[in-house]
């Protein structure tokens, strides 16, 4: 399998006198690999996401991600390859509230410079194929847990990127919508996306990781692939 | 309620906020400097005489005495004298001041008449004078003059005092304003002994202020008492300070009316900024309200944590406002001191406390009304609302400008235009700050071109650059027009004889028409009558020829074409009743004539009726009306100087060839404080722009981590963060054209009303297109510049911290 995330000797500390949130962090993801990154709070798990996305920068080590070495691009660069090659969810949603869905799907893709027409098509297919296209013309104020996330895994598949990071992505959800949220994301990964995603849920990493990695005060505690996934019940 | 708990929380406000308090701090700060300013220039201005002579403790009388010492000095104690100085030592003298000659002409001298007064120092408990320039004298061959200068005159210049014995020379070593003019030069008190002429009198100067001096009344009244308290005419004459304050008024009334428009809207403001930093930062805290509340601060507590968060940058932000301000003034009400012609003018007292405690009221108020309103929700509601504030507005714009005709224009570009529209108050009150800020950059701008052509039209620099200026007939004391005469410096060679007039003028057109560069000429004739009906004089300029040409403006009418027409200036209409297109007859001795106004012209004249026709229009009334002129028009591209050199070469003495300079250091001064208070007022607006942008960003800072995470690069975040108000400040700089247009139309009028005249229409229509469409982008400069600051922030947040935010 190819590689298409690589973290070497990888730290970041917040603070110089502090425990650092990473320390010496070196893994492999391939491509079309989906890994959870498991925790306790605070172990640096979203510290981790943070790096591999470029909205942080490591104190030391090298970061590279499709053969990009994330870790010495300047802040348009890192702008960039977030537009190329990453999309993001997050646990609560961050979702734009003075866009209408269909403005937040399309966001990413205008900053790219998509012409018009064909961000419009590809944001259409992406409502439609998550099931939220009703809504395109509604506030997210306006929607359910469920759907903001659905939005905002339709924002960040808009410009096809290679990788796909999720934070958390059913924190703010109930159980069964959760479980919607989960069968999506093993659907994505299935047609061949690469996921990586943080959780503290074992039954989540289970489920819908091939691969889970276990950090612990910073560290990587263990690295282990997961025996076959278990199916839930698809839609 | 207790208030420790209630200022912990405060304390604990304030170092969680560092930027938002350094924000409050800096707003207050500038806008308390500029409300000290404004008010300060408000104050002044209303009445700058008054302000300067209680400044200066000024001479409410000056009197010429002949007394003993102990006479004088008795004289301080009588009932009614609050004040006085003196005796000083005064004589009259006449100096020899050197003059700078024209290229190839010998050197020569001006005679001066001087009255000087010898005094040990500037200072004093009456007349405290302002030191211009330089030093007072230090030893007795030295001299301060008073600030109006000859040309010539010059720190180091060495004068020679003409008619008494040993010819003493001095050295001028400053230059010093009284604001009673009670002396034209002073120099240390022994000196003066050697400067009075043999046989004048020993005579001395005492200065007087008294408890009751406002009227002309009162004033006899004090006199009165002096001359009762000292020999019979020991008191040899005695000038009232109100004679002096009547000149100096109706010079100074022409510029307050602009120095008052800009020092209104520099209040406004300043208001309305503070109102908008101080309310952005309580809606800010909304959250840490809630928290407050949820550990169990009582909503008064609230309150008070929060007026002290505002309060105390705000404190700070005002002492160093005051004396900001107070600093700033120094040179910006120098410069109107000059314009005023006063000495010294300050930042009154009161000023310095009034408008910090303005400032903190209106920072206290705002903060309390919204304090009580956050106080009031509930604490789940507060913290709901601060963690996210939902924009209640600003839906459409955004769906708006996602779509349409714009949707070619960058996204980052449309979703910055959409943002003005979610606080619409917010919006409002930047949209009044660079509004304010463009009125004033139209305005100076109109102001400093109306006042260019004015200069321009009164001293004729451009219609006729040089002049050359005859003898004149005898008795007639020729030269460029002043009370000093000037001549060949003694040793320089023995001067020509006066030739004939006619023979003047002979000589002088021959040359003229020989000169290559000439265009146009005309003899002008200058004079002063009386007329039956008129308290004041009556100056006549009368031409020998067309001259049409010579560059007066028209207010109304046309110019005079010969036979009985003649025009007037605004003056000469205010005082007879005439009207353009009518007649008038003027009597003066046993002549008299009939002229036609044909036209208002625009020349003030210090407030003198003034008639303009052909010399022979107004020989009727004036016999020994004859030529002391000469005004010549060149062609395209001729020096003026380089032609004056090579004509007055060519004519020698006694002629005087001469470039009509438009310059004139007043000029300067005022263009100078023009400038200087526009400057002031934009960086204001510039600030309100600055703090507007600040608020925003960091309101919506988590909205500005979205934007990164999903790929807006630094240089889309600047266009996002800039955009949010470049649209603002173009509607706001199209706004202001009119509205600034509309102010200079009319404080011009105003200002000339000032001067006892009125307003030709090239000093009132001085936009051009071309400006208009520049004028009209100020707006957007002022909002652009503003938000460049915090567009690089926003752009250099760290996203992962940024999306952290709540």
């Amino acid at each position: 399998m190819d590689t298409l995330v690589r973290l070497t000797d990888v730290s970041k500390s917040y603070d110089s006198d502090g425990a650092p949130a990473l320390a010496h962090v070196t893994m492999d993801v391939g491509h079309g690999e989906s890994l959870a990154v498991m925790g306790p709070s605070g172990s640096g798990k979203s510290t981790l996401l943070n790096l591999i996305a470029g909205l942080d920068r490591p104190t030391r080590g090298e970061i590279t991600v499709g053969g990009e070495r994330v870790d010495t691009l300047s802040e348009t660069g890192l702008a960039r390859f977030r537009r190329r090659q990453v999309g993001m969810i997050f646990q609560f949603f961050n979702l734009l509230d003075d866009m209408t869905v269909l403005d937040n799907v399309l966001l990413p893709a205008q900053l790219a410079g998509m012409p018009t027409a064909r961000a419009r098509a590809r944001a259409d297919e992406l409502l439609t194929a998550l099931r939220i296209g009703s809504h395109r013309n509604a506030y997210p104020a306006r929607l359910s847990g469920g759907e903001r996330q659905r939005v905002a895994i339709a924002r960040a598949l808009v410009n096809r990127p290679a990788l796909l990071l999720a934070d958390e992505p059913t924190g703010a959800l109930d159980t069964a919508t959760g479980e919607e949220i989960g069968e999506l994301l093993l659907d994505l990964n299935s047609s061949g996306q690469t996921l990586i995603l943080v959780t503290h849920n074992p039954d989540l990493a289970a489920r819908y990781a091939r691969r889970v990695i276990e950090i612990v005060d910073g560290r990587v505690a263990s690295d282990a692939a997961q025996p076959s996934r278990t199916t839930g019940a698809r839609r | 309620m207790r208030a420790i708990p209630a200022v912990r929380a405060a304390r604990g406000g304030l170092s969680g906020r560092r930027v938002q308090a350094m924000v409050i701090g800096l707003v207050l700060l500038v806008s308390t400097a500029a409300s000290t300013l404004a008010l300060g220039l408000l104050v002044d201005s209303n009445s700058p005489f008054d302000k300067a002579f209680a400044a200066q403790r000024g001479s409410e009388v000056t009197a010429t005495v002949r007394a003993t010492t102990a006479q004088l000095a008795a004289t301080a104690h009588l009932p009614g004298v609050t004040a006085a100085a003196g005796p000083f030592p005064e004589t009259t003298i006449t100096a020899n001041v050197p003059v700078t000659p024209p290229p190839g002409h010998p050197a020569a001298v001006a005679t001066v008449p001087l009255a000087v007064v010898g005094r040990p120092s500037a200072g004093g408990p009456v007349d405290d004078l302002t030191l211009e320039s330089g030093h007072w004298p230090a030893q007795p061959d030295q001299i301060v003059l008073n600030n109006i200068r000859l040309p010539g005159e010059a720190i180091g210049t060495q004068i020679t005092v003409t008619g008494v014995p040993g010819s003493p020379h001095l050295t001028i070593v400053g230059f010093a304003t009284s604001i009673t003019q009670t002396a034209q030069a002073w120099v240390l008190p022994s000196e003066v002994a050697a400067l009075r002429a043999p046989g004048a009198p020993d005579v001395s100067q005492m200065l007087y202020r008294f408890s009751s001096a406002a009227t002309g009344s009162e004033i006899s009244a004090d006199v009165a008492s002096v001359r009762a308290a000292l020999p019979h005419g020991a008191v040899l004459g005695a000038e009232s300070y109100l004679v002096v304050k009547l000149e100096d008024t109706s010079s100074i009334a022409p510029w307050v009316p602009f120095i008052v428009a800009f020092g209104v809207i520099g209040l406004v403001m300043s208001a309305l900024i503070v109102a908008n930093v101080v309310s952005g930062a309580v809606v800010a805290g909304t959250r840490r309200i809630g928290v407050l509340k949820s550990i169990g601060f009582s909503p008064g507590q609230v309150v008070a944590s929060y007026v002290i968060q505002v309060a105390v940058p705000a404190f700070v932000g005002c002492v160093i406002g005051v004396a900001a301000g107070n600093l700033l003034a120094v040179p910006l009400l120098g410069q109107t001191a000059q314009v005023y012609g006063v000495g010294a003018l300050a930042v009154p007292v009161w000023v310095d406390a009034a408008v910090p405690l303005a400032m903190l009221g209106l920072a206290g108020v705002a903060a309390v009304l919204l304090a009580l309103r956050a106080g009031r929700m509930s604490a789940v509601a507060a913290i709901a609302t601060g963690r996210a504030p939902r924009p209640k507005h600003g839906y459409a714009a955004h769906r708006v400008l996602g779509r349409g005709p714009w949707v070619r224009l960058p996204r980052s570009v449309t979703i910055g235009l959409a943002g003005p529209f979610a606080r619409p108050t917010r919006t409002a009150i930047t949209l009044a700050a660079i509004l304010f800020g463009g009125v004033a950059v139209t305005f100076g701008a109109g102001l400093g071109t109306s006042l260019n052509r004015v200069y321009n039209d009164l001293s004729h620099s451009a219609a006729e650059p040089v002049q050359v200026y005859i003898p004149g007939a005898p008795g007639q004391n020729g030269g460029p027009g002043n009370s000093v005469s000037v001549k060949a410096a003694p040793g320089s060679g023995p001067g020509p004889a006066v030739p004939s007039l006619a023979a003047q003028e002979q000589a002088v057109t021959a040359a003229l028409r020989a000169q290559p560069g000439t265009l146009h000429y005309v003899a002008e004739s200058d004079d002063n009558i009386r007329v039956l009906g008129l308290s004041d004089h009556v100056s006549l300029i009368g031409f020998g020829g067309d001259a049409s040409w010579t560059g007066y403006a028209l207010i109304s009418g046309h110019w005079y074409a010969g036979g009985d027409q003649a025009d007037v200036n605004t003056a000469f209409l205010t005082d007879t009743g005439a009207k353009v297109g009518a007649g008038y007859t003027l009597t003066s001795g046993n002549r008299h004539t009939t002229i036609q106004v044909a036209g208002e012209i625009f020349d003030p004249s210090g407030g003198q009726a003034e008639i303009i026709a052909s010399q022979s229009t107004l020989a009727a009334l004036d016999p020994g009306l004859s030529p002391d002129q000469y005004d010549v028009a060149l062609t395209p591209g001729t020096s003026a100087q380089a032609y004056a050199d090579a004509l007055g070469a060519k004519l020698g003495q006694p002629y005087q060839a001469t470039a009509n300079g438009s310059s004139s250091s007043q000029f300067f001064v005022i263009i100078g404080l023009v400038a200087t208070l526009t400057l002031l007022l934009v960086a204001v607006a510039g600030l309100g722009v600055l703090n507007t942008v600040v608020l925003q960003t960091r309101e919506r800072v988590h909205d500005l981590g979205v934007f990164k995470a999903v790929g807006m690069t630094p240089r889309q975040t600047i266009a996002m963060v800039v955009c949010s108000v470049a649209g603002i400040g173009l509607v706001a700089g199209l706004i202001a054209i009119p509205a600034g247009i509309a102010v200079h139309n009319y404080v011009l009028p105003v200002m000339g009303h000032a001067a006892q005249t009125d307003v030709p229409p090239s000093v009132l229509n001085v936009y051009h297109p071309w400006e208009v469409v520049l004028l009209a982008l100020a707006g957007l400069a002022i909002a652009v510049v503003g938000a460049l600051l915090p567009a690089g922030w926003a752009a250099r947040t760290r996203t992962a911290f940024a999306l952290r935010a709540e």
